[in-house]
């Protein structure tokens, strides 16, 4: 090993004890000051945990980050669970979840207590349904970079409309679409095996 | 009693369902707490929505806190917040010690998760449809949704959400 990859190995190594206050606090202030939904907070969390505190490389993070897509939640909280285990074991992931979650618990409850009584003012009202349709369009840009990136060969496309049935038509819970489609997928889409 | 129980079910469902980012849970609200159980109605639901986007953290946690507080009090609050995230907790304390490290190469997984997403598209787009006709109510919202999507589609994801929303927001003001 040449001393350049020694020099780097050493400055992203991780320190013998980091300790859960610190976790906590640094999770806690991504939670706090990221805006906008859960994967805003991704690159906000990888600027504190990669490059401000060093305690994981690129290469580990984006590799946590993908861990936590793969699971069903909020990808924020799956990888904060998983950076605050690495970290610091059991305590780290406790330490981590609770500083992603508490911002936003917190801040909820201080928008119901004090700024909800101000809904019903009828410009207040207007402004939060131009808000409100708005998610509509967010939710169709959502649904066009799925289909983008999901739906390239036909019997994606039987899938897609499978569950478009399933969950449109039959009006069962909708997470009975997503299995059925699953197991579909399993099974008749064209996977390239390694 | 009964109210707590029901929403810790209710918001594992959302929890076990959302797939994909915080668009994925939208659907899976409405159906849970507007449809079926009738916590919310449509126009709260929208109101939330949007504050959960102008508010720190993820949609699925915001919503959580919001109804389990309307539902019951700070008890509420934290139990629907706690259930939201358990079923990934817990998948990730099951899976994460035997398997987490070596699941990306593994093909029955790649095949799931290929499988998976194609199913989520299936539900965002519904959930275009569904929402879209509870909080779209004529022409001038129609063209806000659609403000909206274009500014999103040819910003390429330059134009943050908020701003998005933000500026629907102002037209809102301005228009209603």
């Amino acid at each position: 090993m040449d001393t350049k990859q020694a020099e780097i190995k050493k400055e992203y190594r991780v320190p013998e004890k980091i300790s859960v206050l610190s976790i906590f606090w640094t999770f806690f202030r991504v939670g706090l000051f990221t805006l906008g939904g859960g994967l805003a907070m991704l690159p906000v969390m990888r600027h504190e945990i990669v490059h401000k505190q060093k305690w994981l490389d690129d290469c580990d993070f984006y590799s946590f980050v993908s861990l936590a897509t793969a699971i069903p939640g909020a990808i924020a909280v799956n990888t904060a669970y998983l950076l605050g285990r690495r970290l610091a074991g059991k305590q780290g992931l406790a330490a981590a979840v609770l500083g992603t979650i508490l911002p936003s618990f917190t801040v909820i409850l201080l928008v119901v207590w004090f700024l909800s009584p101000f809904f019903k003012y009828p410009k207040v009202a207007a402004f939060l349904r131009g808000c409100a349709i708005a998610v509509a369009g967010q939710l169709a840009f959502a649904g066009l970079s799925f289909g983008k990136r999901s739906l390239g060969k036909w019997q994606q496309v039987v899938g897609f409309i499978l569950g478009l049935t399933i969950i449109g038509v039959l009006k069962i819970h909708p997470i009975w679409g997503i299995i059925a489609v699953s197991i579909f997928g399993f099974y008749f889409f064209p996977h390239q095996e390694s | 009693m009964k109210i707590l129980a029901d929403l810790v079910v209710s918001f594992m469902l959302v929890g076990i369902g959302a797939y994909g980012g915080g668009m994925a849970t939208i659907p899976l609200i409405q159906y849970e707490i507007v449809t079926k159980r009738h916590w919310l109605n449509i126009k709260e639901m929208g109101e939330i929505l949007a504050i959960a986007q102008m508010t720190p953290g993820p949609i699925a946690i915001n919503s959580a806190t919001f109804t389990g507080y309307k539902m019951g009090g700070i008890i509420g609050s934290t139990l629907a917040t706690i259930a939201v995230i358990l079923p990934s907790l817990l998948l990730l304390t099951f899976f994460g010690s035997l398997v987490l490290d070596r699941f990306e190469n593994n093909p029955y997984y790649s095949r799931l998760s290929c499988s998976i997403q194609v199913g989520v598209t299936s539900l965002i787009t519904y959930a275009v449809y569904s929402y879209g006709c509870a909080v779209i109510k004529g022409w001038f919202d129609f063209t806000i949704a659609l403000v909206a999507f274009l500014l999103l589609v040819f910003s390429e994801k330059k134009l943050h959400p908020i701003l998005v929303i933000l500026i629907c927001g102002v037209l809102g003001l301005i228009f209603y």
